[in-house]
């Protein structure tokens, strides 16, 4: 039988290729999206076992608060505790250490700004036993105040050389270093991406503002001592607050911080490739459903001569699994290509990512080939079950594919999948369910709305196809064509839908977004901003503000910054205000208590948390920073304008300076004197700010446009990750064609015979795929709007409050997707237009 | 306008010349058509017979120029159509040309009216409406115009692919196995009607089929045998069809 099986898919390679490409792609994008987060995590696993396997054991203090964002989450080491540790028994050697934010300045003077990771500051260990991987390539250790060596990637991307000097900027003054050593990883030419420069300890100490203190302690044991021993042995004998760790530990801590950074991308990609899945299968059952009614006869012949409604299901089945595995592969094997082109593609969009190069693992390819088959099984059977309930005469005698009917079970079913989806999406997007049910709702709608589709895609069909009929008989023929088979049109076209509805969704959440950002703008007032120049930084030097301060015709400077505590009970972000000028030049919306009240012990909270925590003027926050500890904070007022802050804590800048005396600015807001022109202003504040490469002036327009120009690279790297859905389902178009084109050989063999030309049989599939596109892209941007204003709407609190739908844009993506109808149609046209006359018309 | 007027005239519709058509190379190449050379006559009914294999329905599709001889020459009227090019010979199907096949081939997505209209509305032509009229009449369709293919029974819907060669006013309609799919009933209402198209509108048919019967309606009936024209019989009967078919087979 199986024999019997394998011959019979051979023998139809036109259905067996088109079918297996649409497993393969769709199995591609998740095979790659995994491969490529695998390699990502293995970079982070690699470097940081790398890194710290010189180190047997650290010395640090314990955490107060499980903050991973920024450095300074923990308590300093003080230096004092160093010869206790060497005290320790079976301790070779021990050095302090510590590390903060260092921005390094390329030759140019700008700063080496890496994307989407830190820029950091060490100090080098002197024994070389504690370097682990860490190597000098070229040059020295840096020895004395003046001294620097860096990570080669920076050397490189900063045209640094031995001998160069180069600008650091630290939280205090920058100050220029000599370039004495370019450092190395093992292979690795940085560490994850982010940018290193190395002191000697006592510069680290000062320049880091850590002077008497360490971040920790490194241990290497001696001979025949192993690292959890020795672990044991140091713990014993610290002091309350202090913790020891092996150098395993802390790497695989750094290594899941590192990779935590980036789970939302993880989350990102692995939902791109569900999306892509989504379509694949769409484009999967619809091949299998056309194949199954085109096979019908053969299946009652086989039932007519005896075969089991069960052994023809079996057939079936048997098909799919063998065709679902082999296409699998093939799509795990195509992953790699699509692994690196996503990362390439994220590096063009500027978010570079760490690699440890592709590799197909195999839990790869099993959850590839399993998702992938199981996919193909219940996309086959369930056609397949359809079929063998005909019964076998009646198929024999009927030649024409059956077309089931509209059914009143189907409309049913229709309705509860589309009402339970948009509850789910509703409830999470307005309610407290939890985010996944997002993906679920939206999942459920679209599949009842395909369930439903063939109820009013006849209509849309004959609407959208109305203007054909002025192109003549091909035109019409086509409508025709696209109208006669309405479940196979929607199915075609659902694969669309999903592509276009994200695609459409994401332009208009963006367009809000932008609309609501200018909104906020309008609510500050503010003539000039002081932001870092480019979005990944950190923040800049308070000397920044400091220096902005003095700058002729400047009046109110007022800055802001930005960190993460346990406020509540929880950890978030809160924002920092200089409570006297803050007013000035933004507007919170009080209600109640005032914003120049708020002392160094107060706080401001947000309306809504307000009344979620029922929280007064006068109540206790109590709140736990990383660095320094527990903290009462009493609630100095209640604002009902999230949009410039963006958190709903806010605090004053010297409260957040006595909590993280290592924190940066991350805004600094600029009223210029009366009779003052801003312009003038701005180019004094840069002449300033030539010496502080790490902050930069912007007017209004400008800071709109950078904002708005974050916004446009996101929206770009997304939109294209979607059109790689979009593009799946268009082969999805060119799949229901080609087999349109086999089904009705005959009709077109006819249409041949009596005088169409080919050209007009081309034109007739073309427009036939137009519709079918048009039709998707219309019903995607609907949806696309619809589920774009849900999320709009639901971050209404969130500083999102305008609602922009770009038009002009969804249009575009309409006319493009009829374009790319056209394209798809190009194949099957020329297949239409190559029918053998004879075969066609032939008796048989 | 009567039969006997239409045959003084006496000009040839389509013509074989020398025509052979090879399948397969070598050893095992097959002459489905063996150096025939044919007229057939304008106005006039002309059946090909012969028994299955003997490249009847060969014959007309190199005639009808749906498929091209190995060598020889064909002409429509006076258009050598062995030298024409896809496209031509597609323009001179559509404008020169009726068929009808056996298993109908109609669209299904158009109605009877629809159908009947498609090869002049590929043309781009408006059909000639009393043209149109009268062999919707002959044809016996009139109510049924405004339903769709699968609304039809067989004889109805080779009725309508009758009507649809004709509609174009064709100089020659090329029919194969026209009545390979009906009843007897249906076969005499098809028959009968292509008869009076060639006897009352002055069209000329030719039609492949292997029932005797049928090849009785026709003026003129060509007998194949292994790719040649064997022999041919004016006017016939249905018994003398039958008779000769029976050496034929011996």
């Amino acid at each position: 039988m199986l024999q019997a099986n394998l011959k019979g898919m051979l023998a139809h390679k036109l259905r067996l290729l088109l079918t297996a490409t649409s497993i393969a792609l769709g199995v591609a994008f998740l095979a790659g999206t995994l491969m490529l987060t695998d390699s990502m995590q293995r970079a982070f696993d690699e470097l940081f076992a790398d890194v710290s396997s010189g180190t047997d054991v650290a010395v640090r203090a314990e955490s107060n608060v499980d903050v991973t964002a920024g450095t300074d989450s923990r308590p300093p080491v003080p230096k004092e505790l160093l010869d206790t540790v060497k005290g320790v028994d079976g301790v070779a050697a021990a050095e302090g250490s510590v590390e903060g934010y260092a921005l390094l300045a390329g030759s140019d003077g700008k700063p080496i700004q890496p994307q989407g990771a830190p820029t950091n500051g060490f100090s080098m260990p002197e024994n070389s036993a504690l370097l682990g991987d860490t190597v000098l390539r070229s040059g020295r250790a840096p020895e004395g105040p003046g001294e620097v060596a860096i990570d080669a990637t920076s050397a490189k991307k900063g045209d640094l050389a031995l001998g160069d000097t180069t600008q650091v900027m630290f939280r205090t003054a920058p100050q220029p270093f000599e370039v004495v050593g370019i450092v190395g990883y093992g292979e690795n030419d940085d560490l994850g991406g982010s940018t290193s420069a190395y002191f000697d300890l006592a510069t680290a100490q000062r320049v880091l503002e850590k002077q008497g203190v360490f971040d920790s302690i490194s241990v290497v044991a001696d001979e025949g001592v192993s690292d959890e021993t020795l672990r044991d042995r140091v713990g014993a004998a610290l002091p309350e607050g202090m913790e020891a760790l092996t150098g395993q530990a802390v790497a695989d801590e750094q290594s899941a911080a590192a990779k935590e950074s980036l789970a939302f991308l993880n989350i990102a990609l692995i939902g791109f490739a569900a999306i892509a899945l989504f379509v694949g299968a769409f484009i999967i059952w619809n091949t299998f459903s056309m194949q199954v009614a085109q096979r019908t006869r053969e299946l009652a012949l086989m039932r007519a001569i005896g075969a089991t409604r069960t052994q023809v299901m079996r057939t079936i089945l048997v098909e799919s699994v063998v065709l679902g595995v082999a296409a699998s592969l093939l799509g795990v094997a195509l992953g790699v290509g699509m692994a690196t082109g996503l990362s390439e593609l994220m590096s063009g969009f500027g978010f570079s990512l760490p690699q440890a190069g592709v590799s197909i693992g195999i839990d790869v390819v099993l959850i590839g080939v399993a998702v992938g088959t199981l996919v193909t099984v219940v996309s086959a059977v369930a056609p397949a079950r359809r079929a063998t309930k005909v019964l076998p005469i009646e198929a024999l005698r009927d030649a024409a594919p059956v077309q089931p009917r509209f059914s009143k079970r189907r409309l049913a079913a229709g309705l509860v999948l589309v009402g339970a989806g948009a509850a789910m999406l509703l409830s999470a997007l307005f309610g407290s369910a939890p985010a996944i049910l997002i993906a679920v709702g939206m999942a459920l709608v679209v599949l009842g709305i395909a369930t439903l589709a063939p109820l009013f895609v006849r209509a849309m069909a004959s609407v959208i196809g109305a203007p054909l009929q002025a192109r003549g008989l091909a035109g019409e023929l086509a409508r025709q064509n696209a109208m006669r088979n309405p479940r196979r049109t929607a199915s075609t076209a659902m694969a669309l839908v999903i592509g276009l509805t994200m695609v459409a969704a994401v332009a208009v959440f963006a367009a809000s977004l932008k609309a609501s950002f200018s909104d906020v703008l309008t609510s500050t007032k503010a003539d000039l901003y002081v932001v870092t120049p480019t979005s990944q930084s950190e923040g800049f030097s308070s000397e920044v503000t400091e220096a902005v301060r003095d700058v002729d015709g400047v009046g109110v400077v007022s800055s802001t910054g930005f960190g993460m505590a346990e406020l509540n009970g929880s950890v978030q972000a809160f924002s920092s205000i200089d409570p006297p000028t803050a007013e000035q030049v933004f507007d919170l919306g009080m209600v109640s208590g005032s914003v120049s009240d708020l002392t160094d012990d107060g706080v401001l909270v947000h309306e809504k948390l307000a009344e979620k925590k029922g929280l007064e003027v006068g109540d206790t926050v109590p709140a736990t920073f990383g660095t320094t500890g527990d903290k009462q904070f009493s609630v100095s007022g209640v604002y009902s304008v999230r949009g410039f802050v963006g958190t709903d804590y806010v605090i004053s800048n010297a409260a957040h300076d006595v909590a993280n005396p290592h924190r940066l600015q991350s805004n600094t807001m600029v009223l210029v004197e009366d009779g003052e022109s801003i312009s003038t202003v701005e180019q004094r504040i840069e002449e300033v700010l030539l010496d502080h490469p790490d902050a930069t002036v912007m007017d209004q327009k400008e800071f709109e446009g950078a904002l708005s120009g974050v916004i446009n690279s996101l929206l770009g790297l997304v939109t294209v990750l979607l059109l790689l859905a979009v593009v799946i389902a268009l082969l999805g178009i060119v799949n229901t064609l080609a087999l349109s084109v086999f089904e009705r050989t005959r009709e077109l063999g006819m249409l041949r015979a009596v005088g169409m030309t080919r050209g007009q049989v081309r034109a007739m599939v073309r427009w036939e795929s137009v519709v079918i596109s048009t039709i998707g892209a219309v019903l995607g941007a609907v949806l696309g709007i619809g589920l774009g204003l849900a999320l709009v709407r639901s971050l209404a609190d969130d500083g999102i409050g305008e609602i922009a739908v770009p038009g002009l844009q969804l249009a575009l993506y309409v006319v493009a997707a009829a374009i790319a109808g056209v394209i798809a149609a190009i194949g099957p046209a020329r297949r239409a237009s190559k029918v053998d006359v004879l075969r066609a018309v032939a008796a048989e | 306008m009567t039969t006997t007027a239409m045959r003084t005239i006496e000009s040839t519709a389509a013509r074989a010349t020398s025509v052979t058509k090879a399948y397969g190379v070598g050893d095992a190449q097959v002459l489905a058509l063996d150096d025939v050379s044919v007229d057939i006559e304008s106005g006039r009914f002309t059946a090909i017979m012969g028994p299955s294999g003997s490249g009847k329905s060969t014959l007309l599709h190199v005639l009808a120029g749906l498929d091209r001889p190995t060598s020889g020459e064909i002409h429509i009227g006076d258009t050598e159509i062995t030298a024409l090019n896809d496209k031509q010979l597609t323009l001179l199907r559509r404008d020169k040309i009726g068929f009808i096949f056996q298993s109908f081939n109609l669209l299904p997505t158009l109605t009877a009216a629809e159908n009947i209209a498609l090869p002049l509305r590929i043309a781009g032509r408006k059909p000639d409406p009393l043209w149109v009229q009268s062999i919707v009449e002959t044809v016996g369709l009139g109510p049924r115009l405004s339903h769709h293919p699968s609304e039809l029974s067989g004889g109805q819907q080779q009725r309508v692919a009758a009507a649809r060669a004709l509609a174009s006013k064709p100089e020659i309609v090329f029919a194969d196995e026209p009545t390979g799919a009906l009843d007897s009933k249906s076969s005499g209402e098809l028959l009968k009607f292509l008869q009076h198209a060639v006897r009352e509108l002055g069209q000329t048919v030719v039609m492949v089929t292997h029932d005797p019967a049928a090849a009785a309606h026709a003026d003129r009936v060509l007998f194949l045998t292994d790719g040649d024209i064997i022999d041919e019989m004016q006017s016939p009967s249905s018994d003398a069809v039958l008779d000769y078919m029976k050496n034929l087979g011996a």
